[in-house]
């Protein structure tokens, strides 16, 4: 190889060296656990996501326009029917409210603490990970009391749990990541359990006291174990159990929440006292990072 | 008053430019992954750091370019800081090396080049993330499956793209 030639290379060594260097580096710090390389991903994150929103801010504004004057074309029809509709649930809003004040008047009598869940804060998902794992970007910081380690539920049940937040913006583990894992218990019988992520659509059974009562359709709720999620939220439905692998059968286990279709989620910034554990075990359901 | 030389203007234009399109790359990643859950599947720094290393001709530059995309995909996707950096990193590299000295404005070479390349960047970030994550994530089942969806995925996408850019050469030599 002539001198010319070897001299032209050097640069692209010494640039492959020092980037090399440096992610390898980065990835060193971080398995040693000795400082703290958040604030990287920090910048990075508060930098790049406010664009992510803009977008999303931007596409719903077309949406907006669409949905409520393009497409309003033609629903008079369906106008009529809704108001048939809301004088039909009006009717049995009243029956609920009716249920209700029954159900806090014997509350009230077997002193019985109400089911809330601790203070909560709404969150809008603005984007998807890049990347292979299973994280949304939520648009909710430290700033807003959403820290590592929060659980994020909808009203169809578990979501996953922060494991990344910068001032306005947190990066958020759904279930159904292969490194996710949460403490359940059986709806029906109380048994109590851990589910994991697969990376897939469902959730794997990775622990139960007893697998042989378990039948397609059993629902599985939070046990409140993982010091993570509060007890009795939905996680998910068996939708299949195959034959035994190992001790346990292989169950799957559709997650409660559409997590495809996430668009606002609830981050729970603080337990309720009266919400989670009485004895805990930190080596059973630890949900890992 | 500073006067700048205008070599030096241009080179920080080119390099301006570079920057917002490597933000754009990551963003338009996250959106769409978002929006569309199939392009879960693709990876659009992977090609980009392929499609740069092929036709910019600058070894340098797509060793800067892949380390600086892969530790944006790292930061936005909760993956162990510096996993995608360093397989970017050597994608960027290995890519302008092919470029100098394979033909790789030939499709086969191409389709070859970003499946391999993505398949090697699924195993390197695997590996990197069980070596500094915890040892329960270890490779799922669907890992292979999901690496194979991806690399077809991207092999398609980057020959869409390197089909444009081909275009667009040919339009502004003539």
């Amino acid at each position: 190889m002539s001198r010319t030639a070897a001299a032209s290379k050097k640069p692209t060594w010494i640039a492959l060296t020092i980037a090399l260097v440096i992610q390898t580096g980065l990835i060193s710090i971080q398995a040693r656990r000795r400082i703290d390389t958040s604030f990287v991903r920090v910048w990075i994150l508060d930098s790049l996501a406010p664009m992510e929103k803009l977008v999303d801010r931007a596409s719903h504004g077309v949406r907006y326009v669409w949905d409520g004057y393009i497409a309003l074309i033609g629903v008079h029809n369906q106008n009529e029917q809704l108001k048939h509709q809301v004088d039909e649930l009006q009717m049995k809003l009243q029956q609920n409210r009716e249920d209700l004040a029954e159900l806090q008047r014997l509350r009230g009598l077997l002193s019985m603490p109400a089911a809330d869940i601790g203070k909560t804060v709404v969150a809008r998902v603005i984007g998807r990970d890049p990347a292979r794992s299973q994280t949304v970007t939520i648009d909710k910081g430290t700033a807003h009391g959403v820290k590592p380690d929060s659980a994020v539920i909808t009203p169809a049940g578990v979501v996953g749990r922060v494991i990344h937040s910068s001032n306005f913006f947190s990066i958020v583990q759904l279930i159904v990541d292969p490194q996710s894992a949460v403490g359940v218990m059986l709806d029906s019988s109380r048994r109590q359990g851990i589910v994991r992520g697969t990376g897939a659509r469902d959730l794997d059974l990775d622990y139960i006291d007893d697998d042989n009562d378990l039948k397609q359709g059993d629902m599985f709720l939070t046990s409140g174990l993982d010091r993570v999620y509060p007890k009795g939220l939905p996680v998910g439905t068996i939708v299949s159990i195959g034959p035994r692998r190992g001790l346990l059968k292989t169950v799957d286990i559709r997650p409660s929440a559409d997590l495809g279709r996430l668009e606002e989620v609830i981050c729970l910034i603080e337990h309720s006292q009266n919400v989670g554990v009485d004895s805990v075990d930190p080596a059973q359901g630890a949900s890992n990072p | 008053m500073t006067v700048y030389p205008v070599t030096r203007l241009s080179t920080l234009g080119i390099i301006g430019k570079f920057a917002v399109a490597l933000i754009a790359v990551v963003v338009t990643q996250g959106i769409l992954s978002f929006k569309f859950k199939v392009f879960g599947y693709f990876d659009l720094p992977l090609i980009f750091s392929v499609y740069y290393g092929f036709t910019l001709g600058n070894p340098v530059a797509s060793i800067v370019i892949g380390s600086s995309l892969g530790l944006m995909q790292d930061s936005l996707s909760g993956a162990v800081l510096g996993a995608n950096g360093l397989s970017k990193t050597l994608i960027g590299f290995f890519a302008a090396t092919a470029g100098s000295k394979f033909a790789v404005d030939q499709p086969v070479t191409r389709v070859f080049a970003i499946f391999l390349f993505t398949l090697g960047d699924g195993l390197l970030v695997t590996i990197l993330g069980l070596m500094v994550g915890p040892a329960s994530g270890a490779i799922y089942s669907g890992a292979l499956g999901s690496w194979l969806l991806s690399a077809i995925f991207n092999t398609l996408l980057g020959l869409v793209l390197f089909g444009y850019h081909d275009r667009w050469s040919n339009a502004t030599t003539r």
